[in-house]
């Protein structure tokens, strides 16, 4: 009942405020849908420009070149294209040379027709090209950089495939560097991107479905599965999600995962996302779904579960014993990165008797003049960091620089001798900075829950954090993603999945595929992959 | 409609069950001072009593599978009469959540904050366990992993520490205590501990496999038990007739740990494994609580309901109780008297009741 109100209020609010403008503004609004708008092409090649020129407009970038061609120069034809978007080089010498300079072979006046079909098939020397009639299409394919061929006397165009732009070249991902593993990245081609993961999964299986969302960008976006692994559920559910978006604009992927996240007022983000094509195509093959968007590097995996922000790939190229132990490291610095002012305060302000007492000593000596009290100062400093943060960010590089050393001595050095601050906050406040960097996937959110510890930890000490503690793990065991619990494998527990949680087990004994995710095809490898010297058993037979 | 949409399953039930009990540990040091150095024997005794209890309880949730108490009351005792014994053990959970909620306020005043008023803590406490609650129970029963994970390991690091500082001799003599003692002791540790499992009731039928009930709540019990044991063990052995008289002889004991100056100060994981675990408990109570006016009322949603009767219970714990000594003589001396009747009394008139009318039908 409360729910169909709430619709109800929201529905009226939005109806309320469009209908406010069109209301002022009813004279601008164009009256397209009175109008009798063409929607297919007519024989007339004069016409058909006409109806073009009318959806297209005066583009500067639009190119119209009109030609005659055949044996006797009988017939008029037209290239319609986008400049810039198009190889021009490809125009030239694969359509336009050989209609201007080849006969058209066996072309009879008679059925008009045909002349388009022989066009196709004995002339242009072009690998995709679309027969369509309908406006739109047409629109459509010249809009993404294709090149239209209309011939006088015939009701179908020829959508050619010429599209080509500039686009970087695939360099080293900058978000996620690695000592080990493949240096490439995704770049902004959408294209690129899916043969980067074809490239890595050359199987049949793999399937890359696309569709376009945003009614003016019309943003190619593409679902990447491996389809006897991912569960069908799941990419329905996808399909269904992204189906619903019904916006104007997709300029990148984090506006997609925006439009179909699952727990939208929540400080965890429950998409993933990668920048590198060997952790994209890692994760197809435990069973999750990859998104790709065109015009962005970044592509989104899902269902993302918590643990996964402390799997690196490097995990899994380095032996185990070194990834186990860098992954406790990983846990134990995000464990800081989020309680180590909280702790601080907590422990200054209330819990003096846990300090042992000769560090006590030196701390209260550190903390002797400084005027404020810890908690104020722990906020102030995490202000401090994070400005100082997002100042490094973005500027240019030589300018950074200067931004470094003004943090590290004007801030740091300048304000502990001045008695501003006491030094051990610096100390935690550097501490937290460089731990908060370990897992990059959970910076945004420890930045927050940074914050809320703190208060808490000032307000009520020990019993504020671990309030606050059961707080945040009460909201992660209730976050789902796509279905999958987002706490999983931990809660709820599922003991075949712990062998890649705290610690990374040896890959022979990683048999099955994460239960909560792929339990689809559960199988990865063979029982008995473990490597090692013949045993005798093997000596012998042999 | 369904009140409550989520499941558990057969071992989140067992867990839930475990860290329920093991959530006694502060609650015990109300029998350290009744039977001393042979508390441990309580313990077990209480073990297997209560051992004995769940099975009357769980041959009642058998009985009518996915029923709630409340509705099996209704079952049983037809409308009018089963909404008034439902009101009864209303009653029941909800002076214990206010206990528990006096419990927390105590510990924390006592042991981490002690000039902090006591309706603040409480305030910041019910609201989380609100939060958990309107979440439905299998958030709470996904939590149920991390508190136990985190309590036994607690537990098992502790009395490792510990044995170098335990003496044997404390356990000496043996039955030493009047019989009659040991038994006021045992009922106590009944009270606070082993019985409240009957709350268990009101989360039952939402388990997915519902004839794993037995097995996994006798198995919670066994682990919630051993957990107990083995903390009581521990206090005696290394606090002595000390633990008769300080108010919370787990933190008393940890205290005592001291290896080469590098392992000290180890009280702060008991007091985070034990607001862990009063959460926990508290939550199940609250969730009980909200969830059997729900079904009374027939209510759509139990989520209205939770707010309001979270400001209850906490008015409730504040004129119940004046001071920890007023609970402490209430918890020894008159509440487990009264209890008996919801516990043990009300239960199995309702399957004797139940047996005889031949339900379900």
């Amino acid at each position: 009942m409360g729910v169909m109100l709430r619709y109800l209020t929201s529905k009226l609010k939005y109806l309320k405020l469009v209908n406010q403008y069109y209301a002022t503004n009813q004279k601008n609004q164009a009256p397209s849908q009175d109008e009798k708008t063409p929607t297919s092409l007519t024989q007339n090649l004069t016409t058909n420009l006409e109806i073009l020129n009318g959806f297209i407009g005066n583009n500067f970038d639009l190119v119209i070149r009109k030609f005659t061609f055949g044996e006797h120069r009988q017939t008029n034809a037209a290239l319609v294209y986008l400049n810039g978007m198009t190889d021009q080089t490809m125009i030239n010498e694969s359509i336009l040379k050989p209609l201007l300079f080849e006969s058209v072979p066996n072309s009879n006046p008679a059925s008009n027709h045909s002349v388009i079909e022989m066009i196709t098939m004995t002339m242009l020397s072009v690998a995709e090209i679309k027969k369509r009639t309908l406006i739109q299409d047409i629109v459509e394919g010249y809009l993404s950089g294709e090149t239209i061929l209309l011939v006088d006397g015939s009701p179908e165009a020829l959508v050619i495939m010429t599209s080509d732009w500039k686009s970087r070249s695939i360099t080293d991902p900058k978000t996620e560097s690695v000592v080990r593993g493949p240096r490439e990245g995704f770049i902004e081609n959408l294209l690129t991107n899916t043969t980067l993961i074809r490239r890595k999964i050359k199987s049949s299986d793999l399937v890359f479905e696309s569709m376009k969302i945003g009614e003016r960008t019309k943003t190619t976006v593409c679902i990447a599965y491996i389809k006897d692994i991912a569960n069908p559920l799941l990419i329905e559910e996808i399909k269904r999600r992204l189906k619903d978006i019904k916006t104007d604009s997709i300029l990148e992927s984090g506006i997609v995962e925006q439009y179909i996240e699952d727990a939208p007022f929540s400080i965890f983000s429950t998409i993933a996302n990668t920048e590198k094509p060997d952790l994209a195509a890692a994760k197809i093959l435990e069973g999750r779904a990859a998104i790709l968007v065109d015009g962005t590097p970044f592509v989104l995996t899902v269902p993302m579960v918590f643990i996964e922000s402390f799997q690196s790939s490097e995990d899994y190229y380095s032996r185990p014993y070194f990834a186990s132990i860098i992954r406790m490291f990983r846990y134990l610095a995000y464990m800081l990165s989020i309680l180590a002012p909280a702790t601080y305060v907590a422990l200054t302000t209330y819990h003096q008797e846990l300090i042992p007492t000769a560090l006590l000593f030196s701390m209260s000596a550190a903390q002797e003049g400084v005027p404020f009290p810890v908690l104020v100062e722990a906020l102030g400093m995490g202000v401090i960091f994070e400005i100082l943060r997002e100042a490094g960010v973005r500027l240019p590089r030589p300018v950074g620089q200067a931004v470094s050393i003004v943090g590290a001595l004007v801030i740091g050095e300048s304000a502990v001798s001045a008695g501003l601050i006491g030094a051990p906050m610096v100390i935690v406040v550097a501490l937290t900075a460089i731990a908060s960097f370990v897992v990059p996937a959970q910076t945004d959110s420890g930045g927050i829950l940074r914050a809320i510890f703190t208060v808490l930890a000032g307000f009520s000490g020990g019993f504020g954090i671990m309030v606050g503690l059961i707080g945040v793990s009460i909201h992660l065991a209730s976050l789902r993603s796509f279905g999958t619990p987002y706490l999983s494998p931990l809660a709820p527990l599922s003991v075949p999945d712990l062998k890649d949680t705290f610690i990374r087990a040896p890959l022979w004994a990683m048999i099955t595929r994460p239960r909560t995710i792929g339990w689809h095809d559960p199988k990865r490898q063979e029982f008995r992959l473990k490597p090692g010297p013949p045993s005798e058993e093997d000596a012998s037979s042999n | 409609m369904k009140l409550e949409k989520g499941e558990i399953s057969s071992s989140q039930l067992m867990l839930l069950v475990g860290s329920f009990l093991q959530g006694g540990l502060l609650s015990l040091s109300f029998a350290y001072a009744i039977s001393r150095q042979d508390t441990w024997l309580a313990v077990l005794a209480a073990l297997f009593i209560g051992l004995l209890f769940a099975l009357v309880y769980i041959a009642l949730a058998n009985r009518f599978p996915g029923k709630t108490l409340m509705q099996i009351n209704d079952l049983i005792f037809g409308p009018f009469l089963g909404k008034l014994v439902s009101i009864q053990y209303l009653y029941l959970f909800i002076s214990s959540l206010s206990v528990y909620l006096w419990f927390i306020g105590d510990f924390v005043l006592t042991y981490l904050m002690p000039e902090t008023p006591i309706i603040l803590i409480m305030i910041m406490f019910s609201l989380l366990c609100a939060y958990a609650v309107r979440q439905g129970i299998e958030v709470i029963a996904r939590i149920c992993f991390i508190a136990i994970i985190v309590t036994s390991l607690v537990i098992l690091i502790t009395f490792a520490l510990l044995i170098k500082d335990m003496k044997y001799t404390y356990f000496l003599p043996i039955f030493e205590v009047p019989i009659g003692e040991l038994i006021q002791s045992t009922h106590i540790i009944m009270h606070v501990s082993f019985s409240e499992v009957l709350v268990f009731l009101m989360v039952i039928p939402y388990m997915n496999k519902p004839k794993q009930t037995k097995k996994s709540v006798l198995l919670g019990m066994l682990i919630g038990g051993l957990g107990l044991l083995t903390a009581t063990i521990r206090n005696i052995a290394a606090l002595g007739p000390l633990s008769a008289i300080v108010t919370s002889p787990s933190l008393e004991s940890v205290r005592l740990i001291d290896i080469g100056k590098v392992i000290t100060r180890l009280e702060v994981l008991v007091a985070m494994a034990q607001i862990l675990l009063l959460f926990i408990i508290t939550s199940v109570l609250y969730y009980a609580v909200v969830l059997g006016i729900a079904q009374i009322t027939k209510l759509r949603s139990y989520k209205p309901l939770v707010l309001p009767i979270g400001i209850f219970a906490i008015t409730l714990s504040l004129i119940s109780y004046e001071s920890s000594m007023q609970l402490r003589y209430s918890t020894r001396y008159i509440t487990p008297i009264f209890t008996v009747w919801f516990y043990f009394i009300l239960p199995l008139l309702s399957l004797l009741v139940a047996k005889l009318r031949k339900l379900p039908k």
